[in-house]
């Protein structure tokens, strides 16, 4: 008997969890300090820069993809997938009010795209730069 | 009196050993946007199988069956009670406490796979993303208990599983082996995986192409 209660409660904690995080939603700025308040512990942090933001976005780095390949050069428009062409909604703010909502959606992604893009991680300085530009976006 | 007999039939050992490289490559191109199209590939391979399998739960050979490893929790529990003191029984087809692993991968396999095509089709919201990854790694974690139930089991009863699930056969009695081994429909099954992968990397090929000129070259058409 207890056995089933500690399942229904482990059940329970987890299926709230999940129900919970909306409740978390966050502003794009408010991501945007999280990402500066890391970013800052860097000696030769700058300050965010949009212009900065928007080079990155369309650089390849020296590899084949950029993040455009796939958000395209305008992130207020749709995507497409370089591999599999599906559509992506698109990245600004302006144009897709769910996007830089959610931390957890924001570093997942960034860590998948960035290994994808740049083969390693993103440093702070690199994620608000990029988040700037897209926040300067407009449809 | 034993000597080598079949016990598991050609299509019950395609399956398997397709399922296995399906799960694992899926598994492994789950980190890239570069292996997406491999990785929604072999999760459709993974369910074509299991398709096939619950199919073959009814119809096919004896230990393929599922009412040859429908154990009740009693009978799971004296299994492994009993293999702990280094007793257990054995089983020529699957034993007690293996078959609760069968019935959670192919849960396991079913549930990560729809919820997969769900995502694909962005049909799926953030509970569907958080619950494929959940179902994907428990998935990983009952394959490894599954290896090592095996490893124990074929030193407690010193038989090699794994030989018995590439050839067929195990050493029992002659009258519990299977007769047929179906081998035409083992066939038949990697004609159709192979002709899948094929046929879907080669469109997937065509594709990408036509995405990468178009964003470069039409930024403007967005719709």
């Amino acid at each position: 008997m207890s056995r089933i209660n500690t399942l229904l409660i482990l059940l329970l904690v987890v299926m709230s969890g999940l129900a919970i995080q909306p409740a978390l939603a966050e502003t794009p700025n408010q991501i945007l300090s999280a990402v500066e308040s890391s970013a800052k512990t860097a000696p030769e942090f700058r300050g965010f820069s949009a212009t900065r933001g928007e080079q990155f976005f369309k650089s390849t780095h020296g590899n084949d993809w950029s993040c455009a390949s796939c958000h395209t050069e305008d992130p207020a428009g749709s995507g497409k997938h370089a591999k599999t062409n599906k559509v992506i909604k698109a990245l600004a703010p302006s144009a897709n009010a769910e996007r830089l909502t959610d931390p957890a959606k924001v570093e997942k992604w960034f860590k998948r795209n960035c290994n994808d893009v740049l083969g390693r991680v993103c440093t702070p300085q690199e994620k608000g730069d990029v988040i700037a530009y897209l926040l300067t976006t407009r449809k | 009196m034993s000597e080598r007999i079949r016990v598991w039939d050609v299509p019950t050992r395609v399956f398997h050993w397709s399922l296995v490289l399906s799960f694992c490559g899926a598994f492994l191109t789950a980190e890239s946007e570069r292996y997406r199209d491999i990785h929604v590939m072999l999760g459709y391979t993974v369910l074509g199988l299991i398709a096939f399998r619950l199919l073959w739960g009814f119809f096919g050979t004896r230990y393929a069956r599922f009412s040859s490893f429908l154990f009740t929790s009693r009978e799971v529990v004296t299994y492994v009670s009993a293999l702990v003191k280094g007793e257990a029984k054995h089983y020529v087809g699957h034993n007690p406490a293996g078959s609760v692993a069968i019935w959670l991968l192919l849960f396991l396999a079913i549930s990560s796979g729809v919820t997969g095509v769900l995502l694909f089709q962005d049909s799926g919201g953030e509970v569907v993303e958080e619950l494929h990854e959940v179902l994907s790694f428990a998935m990983l974690a009952v394959v490894l208990v599954h290896v090592a139930g095996v490893a124990v089991s074929s030193i407690m009863h010193r038989e090699n599983l794994v030989r018995a699930m590439i050839t067929g056969s195990k050493e029992a009695r002659p009258e519990e082996g299977v007769e047929r081994s179906h081998a035409w429909l083992g066939v038949i099954m990697l004609l159709v995986v192979a002709t899948f992968w094929a046929g879907y990397s080669a469109v997937n090929a065509m594709a990408p192409d036509e995405a990468v000129s178009q964003a470069e070259h039409h930024d403007d058409d967005d719709d």
